[in-house]
């Protein structure tokens, strides 16, 4: 064979290596990796062509980007949890005739047959301190606690029924983010990236910002990947130290010393690959050609100094601090540059009133000036760049709080302060194809039960995930014997504050 | 009417020849595990399985299937498929009526299978997996390739798909597959020299065995069985505090070691409690199942967690030992293997008898005494023995050393102005009272108990049967104890279990809100029989030790009943059951004690069909990367087909009768077959028709674990610690990853060389695991978990590259090689990471590299780390190849 005969073999011989990993992907997606080719069936008795009721990745490039089930409406969310339980009674659930029964023992009527996390005996009702007005032309109820997001009223759907049977932190925020009270099953955010994959390799395609001083209740499983590869968990962005695991280089290695090193190793493993023919060799070669991307473009990204004047004070932001405002900025920032999920916890909100910190009228009303403005910057500098139709935002607690005084170990807490409370709580999303100024839900005159337009965990994950494209049935991953979804069993998307 | 045979409705040779297919087929009677199984899995079950019963009908297990359905027909009437309902609703045309419902219709051949199938007599099948194991003959071949029984099964396999087994992989290569595979890192040695020098069969031989000799063959072979006992150094959720459980991961390591028989390492772990006067080590192995996590979370419902952990040992136990999904029998039957929804909480009834309630100590603990102890608690025995005889003794030393059995406070209720104190301990105030349900006292004058109080002058009443109940013992408390202390006061005995009722009345407490006392736990028990000795005996129960959570069974008058929960919810109580294995597999028998040991004497019998299987494809798929059935976690209908049955049979009934359940033979046998030594090179052909190497034509080639990645760079490292066993140790980790609410846990970073202990060692903390491990795949240990599955991605780059671990550890070969010129030193340690002779062009590669470093920073250590460091990021050091 002459030399140039040969160069083209080799050529030939590459290339069909390169297909072949491309081809056993695309027949990977179809018979599943755990080669389980019966999806769907328990959930949907579906038989149609449907990519995702399988396991569904290539290992050696599992965030490629994918299509979802059809046409998606938001491109991105942005998911505020307010970690702890934020009052409803306080916020936006108003209710006169709790202020007027302030004092009074509960009614032994509504309190048979309930559990609490707390509250034992007979408490006292408790009426809000707070304030109330209608806002906008939807006339939506805001309390003095949120004076600037009283102006966006008319931009958000109010969910003001949500409903959970988990009244413990941890158990609440894994159902709210897994579907599940249990541990072990993957985030919102997983699924949606192993959904989706990412457009952005040169960012994680699902990132956590955390504020407040404490990770979530339920720890990092909250943005976990479960029993998802491992590739599909959220990425924690920090703002001290290293601004993703790993991603600064050591001392006395500069970036361009970074990419000599990288060119070295990569290669040595192109020789690796000439020797052994694996194409994982190949998928290494551009992992780290990835990795070096990163660590230009995240730095840049997590950067809020070079943001302009109007943008800090709209936000209230200051670089160098740890706050939510930040992570708010930041996460505007991420959904421009093409990031799918981006997570914000902010822990702090369980008032219970066994201390100052964490009362209704005092403790709850620091948190809400420490989050208010920013929330309300992240939706209008959303808008105002045009993101906001393509970016579902959402904001809300784990649980509610009690419309009764919490009374622990059977004792008047010291402060202000209201138990868990997992019947009714309110919720809000905008954007993203959901409508403006609605109010969906009502409870009754206390703010205790739903009496119309209830909705679960599972019910606001349906939600979600119809908005980015995904039927919620079929978004599925065989493990342990069947096919488990985000939804497990449940789940209704909620048409009326569908645009 | 029936659709016309397919020979009938088209024309021309290739209908023809289709059909002379299906006419030589028909003289082998239709399979059903392999043939009808599949079909009706895929079509039917979602409808007519465990979950759904449309029409009154399943098929999921025999009898049902053949019995009339609430049409009052029968689908299937067995040898005729005209009388059949389910072929005639196959077969129709009309799209209301056709089946399977709203789908497309079957096609002809699997409906003219199904119709063959019944007219042979519709004879069930059992699938594979649930076959006993019988003895397989070994393939003849006649080949010179061939070493032991593993060749000839995987040579025939290989030429049945066509394909051609590999040469043999280079030495080096194979000396550090071998040290990869079997302790975990590659390390020089005697025999690794020997081999290098002169690689016979012989010196390979020498080589295996001194691996398997080696104390770091438990430590690699362990890091296997955390993953499935769900290991962790923390309870898991909200507060996640830390649990004092590494002894377990120590027995594991020696069991390993030891090679204890397979069987025995089950036993002792399911039911080391139950054996006869079991060893501290029996004792400790039951951890396995304390493994479970525990919510601290104040306000959480005790009795709702304690069934949690119950219901993860059921899944736990059948997933890691029997390789079967047993979760989703939680609330529904299996939708396609015989297990029924009853069935599930027969299983569960073997489990539900347990002393743990959930609590914050995690009780029941063993206590370790220091050998100072030790020795005062064997004076202590052998006096007893002498005054009170044996049984007496034994019940006193097993107080002294596990504090059972004793009845947690948590598990008391009707509380007037009382409470659990964040929902963990009862808490009583000035006037209050609380009842401790079921209470065995029969013979019982004496209790001990735990108590804390800071309120001098009040005073305690037992009461029997109700607040206006006889008095059976009263105390006052007239100081203020240091924490939680233990107190022993005498009570009236009574003949019968009956529930007791506290009360406390306090006179300097002027309000009702402040709590006098709280309670841990309470003891009843016959009085000490030795008044000589008693001081001793109160010395050994105050002792300070450190603790290992153990199951403890509840004594028969404090048994738990178990109910069927409907849907699955622990809320919904249905209908008693007591203990039973699934009808379906091999028959528990009678003589057994219906109890976890005789659940484990069950597993663990060679009638069981799943458990060797298990292990065997767990071996398997530890060197291969992949199992021979794929699905580790799922050998049942619904898992991947193995790929090669016979050999997996072939192992597991060695593993039982010929080996006498020992991993250690078998694994020989593997690393001395000819199918693992072959290169793991590989070209388009033999990846076009084997991507995944399911038929072993060329040797293993994977990503190294998170646990092999941390320890291969640390013995190039030469910082190696070989020290085994004890406390989690603390390297470096970056700051700010933990941050539990309500919790003062930090990481410490471990210092004087702790911080190079291996991987197996690094603390795990649930809700938030060690993240460069992370990285690779590692799983959280929050569930039971049989595989890993490898990715590659950008972050383990980043890892490798920068992460302070590795930082360190690449200025500590840059440091152990800085007498070298650049040019040896880079291929000292590319020997040493790779076993092999670096070529010069790699050479060279990395020679520019240290070039320009030198040139950047005028650092020769410096630039010979960076070095170190992207030898330590090479495609063929994260591999094994």
């Amino acid at each position: 064979m002459s030399r140039n005969n040969e160069k083209i073999f080799q050529e030939a011989v590459h290339k069909k290596l390169l297909n072949h990993t491309r081809r056993n992907f695309l027949k990977e997606s179809f018979m599943g990796l755990g080669g389980l080719a019966l999806g769907g069936m328990l959930t949907s008795c579906g038989s149609n062509a449907d990519s995702f009721a399988n396991n569904f990745f290539d290992p050696a490039n599992p965030l490629m980007p994918r299509a979802p089930h059809f046409a998606a409406k938001a491109k991105s969310v942005i998911y505020l949890h307010m970690a702890g339980a934020p009052s409803q009674l306080e916020l936006f659930d108003y209710k006169p005739e709790l202020v007027k029964l302030d004092g009074q023992s509960c009614p032994q009527s509504i309190l048979d047959g309930k559990k609490f996390a707390f509250i034992r005996g007979v408490p006292k009702m408790l009426g809000s301190p707070a304030e109330f007005q209608q806002y906008g032309e939807s006339g939506a109820y805001v309390s003095d606690y949120l004076p600037h997001f009283q102006s966006m009223v008319d931009e958000v759907s109010f969910l003001k029924a949500v409903s959970t049977d988990q009244f413990n932190h941890a158990p609440a925020q894994l159902l709210m983010q897994t579907g599940s009270a249990r541990l072990g099953r993957p985030s919102m955010g997983s699924w949606v990236t192993y959904g989706l994959g990412t457009e952005n390799s040169d960012l994680p395609a699902f990132v956590v910002l955390t504020s407040g001083g404490n990770n979530p209740d339920a720890g990092k499983s909250v943005w976990g990947s479960g029993f998802l590869p491992s590739v599909y968990q959220g990425v924690q962005c920090r703002s001290e130290g290293d601004p993703i695991l790993f991603l600064e280089n050591p001392e006395g290695v500069s970036s361009d010393l970074r990419k000599a090193s990288i060119d070295a190793i990569n290669k040595i493993n192109q020789q690796e690959f000439d020797e052994y023919g694996d194409p994982e060799t190949l998928s290494r070669i551009s992992q780290y050609e990835m990795a070096f991307r990163m660590q230009t473009s995240v730095p840049e990204v997590m950067d809020i100094t070079d943001e302009p004047a109007y943008i800090h004070e709209m936000y209230g932001t200051k670089p160098g601090e740890s706050a939510f405002a930040n992570n708010a900025l930041l996460a505007r920032k991420l959904v421009e540059k093409g990031v799918r999920f981006v997570q914000l916890f902010d822990w702090g909100w369980d008032t219970h009133g066994t201390g100052e910190a964490g009362s209704i009228d005092v403790g709850l009303k620091k948190k809400c000036g420490q989050t208010d403005q920013a929330v309300t910057a992240l939706l209008q500098d959303l808008k105002q760049r045009g993101l906001l139709e393509e970016t579902l935002v959402v904001w809300g607690g784990e649980f509610g709080r009690t419309p009764m005084a919490e009374n622990r170990e059977g004792k008047a807490n010291a402060y202000k302060g209201r138990d868990h409370h997992g019947d009714a709580f309110t919720m809000w999303m905008a954007g993203g194809g959901i409508k403006k100024g609605v109010t969906y839900g009502e409870t009754d005159e206390i703010g205790y039960s739903p009496i119309s337009g209830k909705v679960d965990p599972h019910d606001i994950q349906a939600t979600i995930l119809n908005q980015l494209g995904f039927n919620h049935e079929k978004l599925n991953y065989q493990f342990q014997g069947r096919q488990f979804r985000l939804t497990d069993v449940a789940g209704k998307i909620i048409q009326p504050i569908i645009s | 009417m029936l659709k016309k045979p397919l020979f009938l409705i088209s024309g021309g040779i290739l209908p023809f020849l289709m059909y002379w297919v299906v006419a030589c087929r028909s003289q082998q009677p239709v399979d059903y595990s392999s043939q009808i199984k599949p079909i009706l899995n895929k079509n039917c079950i979602a409808c007519h399985g465990g979950v759904k019963k449309q029409g009154g009908w399943s098929l999921l297990f025999e009898d049902e299937a053949k019995s009339k359905a609430k049409s009052g027909k029968y689908a299937i009437v067995p040898g005729d498929a005209r009388a059949s309902e389910m072929i005639r609703r196959l077969s129709l045309d009309d799209p209301e009526e056709r089946m399977p419902f709203e789908h497309e219709a079957l096609p002809d051949e699997e409906i003219e299978l199904l119709t063959r199938w019944i007219n042979e007599g519709a004879n069930w099948g059992v699938h594979w997996a649930y076959k006993t194991i019988d003895k397989v003959a070994i393939p003849k071949i006649n080949s010179d390739w061939t070493k032991n029984g593993i060749d000839n099964f995987v040579l025939s396999k290989a030429e049945e798909n066509n394909l051609t087994v590999s040469e043999k992989a280079d030495p080096n290569v194979l000396v550090r597959r071998l040290q990869l595979d079997i302790i975990g890192f590659p390390q020089n040695s005697e025999a690794k020299t020997n081999y290098s020098k002169k690689p016979t069969d012989e010196n390979y031989e020498l080589l295996v065995d001194e691996l398997l000799d080696s104390p770091h063959y438990g430590e690699k072979w362990t890091s296997m069985w955390l993953d499935l006992a769900r290991y962790a150094d923390t309870k898991g959720y909200e507060r996640d505090g830390n649990r004092e459980i590494w002894r377990y991961r120590d027995w594991l390591i020696k069991a390993f070691n030891e090679d204890m028989p397979y069987d025995q390492f089950l036993t002792e772990q399911l039911a080391g409690d139950l054996l006869a006067k079991p060893t501290e080590d029996q004792l400790i192995a039951t951890a396995f199942h304390r493994n479970t996590m525990t919510n601290d979370e104040g306000g959480t419902n005790n009795e709702e967690f304690r069934v949690a952990a119950v219901l993860d040992r059921v899944n736990t136990t059948w997933e890691a030992t029997m390789g079967t999904t047993f979760a989703c029998v939680q609330c529904h039957s299996h939708p396609y293997d015989p297990f029924t929804h009853e069935e599930y909480y027969k299983f569960m009834a073997f489990f539900n008898n347990t002393r743990d309630v959930d609590s914050y100590e995690d009780s029941p603990l063993l206590r370790h005494f220091d050998p100072g102890q030790e020795a005062k608690l064997n004076k202590l025995a052998n006096h007893l023995n002498k005054r009170a005889g044996e049984t007496e003794t034994a019940k006193i030393i097993n107080f002294i050393k596990t504090l059972q059995p004793s009845i947690a406070s948590l598990e008391s209720d009707e509380f007037v102005n009382s409470e659990l104190s964040d929902t963990k301990w009862l808490a009583m105030r000035n006037n209050s009272s609380a009842r401790v349900p079921g209470v065995p006292l029969k013979e019982k004058s004496t209790l001990v108990f735990s108590y804390l109080s800071n309120k001098p002058g009040g005073t305690v009443k037992i009461l029997r049967e109700s607040l206006n109940g006889e008095e059976i013992g009263r105390f006052k408390i007239d100081r203020s104890t240091k924490g939680w202390e233990y107190r022993e006061i005498n009570i009236e005995p009574s003949d019968s279990t009956s529930d007791i009722y506290l009360t406390y009345q306090n006179p300097n407490i002027k309000d009702d809100r402040t709590d006098g006392v709280k309670f841990n736990w309470f003891h009843f028990d016959t009085p000490y029989p030795d008044s000589d000795s008693k001081a001793d005996y109160w010395n050994l129960l105050n002792a300070k030790t450190s603790t290992t959570p153990i199951m403890a069974e509840n004594s028969a008058e404090m048994s738990r009943t178990t109910n069927v929960f409907e849907r699955g919810s622990w809320l919904n109580k249905g209908k008693k059951v007591g203990t039973a294995v699934p009808a379906s597999l091999n028959k528990f028998p009678e003589n057994y004690p219906k109890n976890r040991l005789g659940l484990a004497k069950w597993m663990t019998s060679k009638e069981n069909p799943l458990t060797a299987r298990a292990i065997v494809n767990r071996l398997w798929e530890q060197i291969w990367g992949i199992g021979i059935v794929e699905t580790l976690e799922d050998l049942g209908s619904q898992g991947e087909k193995p790929s090669n049955q016979a050999l997996l049979d072939h192992l597991s009934w060695k593993l039982m009768n010929e080996y006498n359940w020992q991993l250690k033979p078998l694994l020989k046998d593997m690393f001395l077959s000819s199918t693992y030594r072959q290169s793991s090179k590989l070209d388009p052909e033999k990846i076009e028709k084997d991507p995944n190497n399911r038929f072993m034509a060329r040797g293993p080639r994977i990503r190294l674990s998170a646990e092999q990645i941390r320890d291969q760079a640390l013995s190039a490292s030469g910082k190696f610690n070989p020290e085994m066993f004890g406390k989690p140790v603390m390297p470096f980790q970056p700051e700010g990853i933990w941050n539990s609410p309500y919790s003062g846990d930090k990481w410490i970073k471990s210092e004087d060389g702790q911080q190079y202990r291996r991987a197996i060692y690094t603390f795990w903390k649930r809700t938030s695991a060690y993240p460069s491990m992370m990285n690779f795949d590692a799983t959280g240990r929050e569930v039971c978990s049989s595989r890993r599955i490898r990715t590659n991605t950008p972050l383990q780059a980043l890892t490798t590259l920068n992460d302070v671990v590795y930082i360190d550890l690449s200025n500590q070969m840059a440091e152990r090689f800085a007498e070298h010129s650049p040019a040896e030193g880079i291929s000292e340690a590319y020997l040493s990471l790779t076993g092999n002779t670096i070529d010069k062009k790699k050479q060279a590669i990395l020679l520019e590299l240290y070039d320009e470093a030198l040139k950047d920073n005028q650092d020769r250590k410096a630039a010979l780390a960076l070095v170190m460091n992207s030898l330590l990021n090479l495609d063929e050091v994260l591999m094994k190849s």
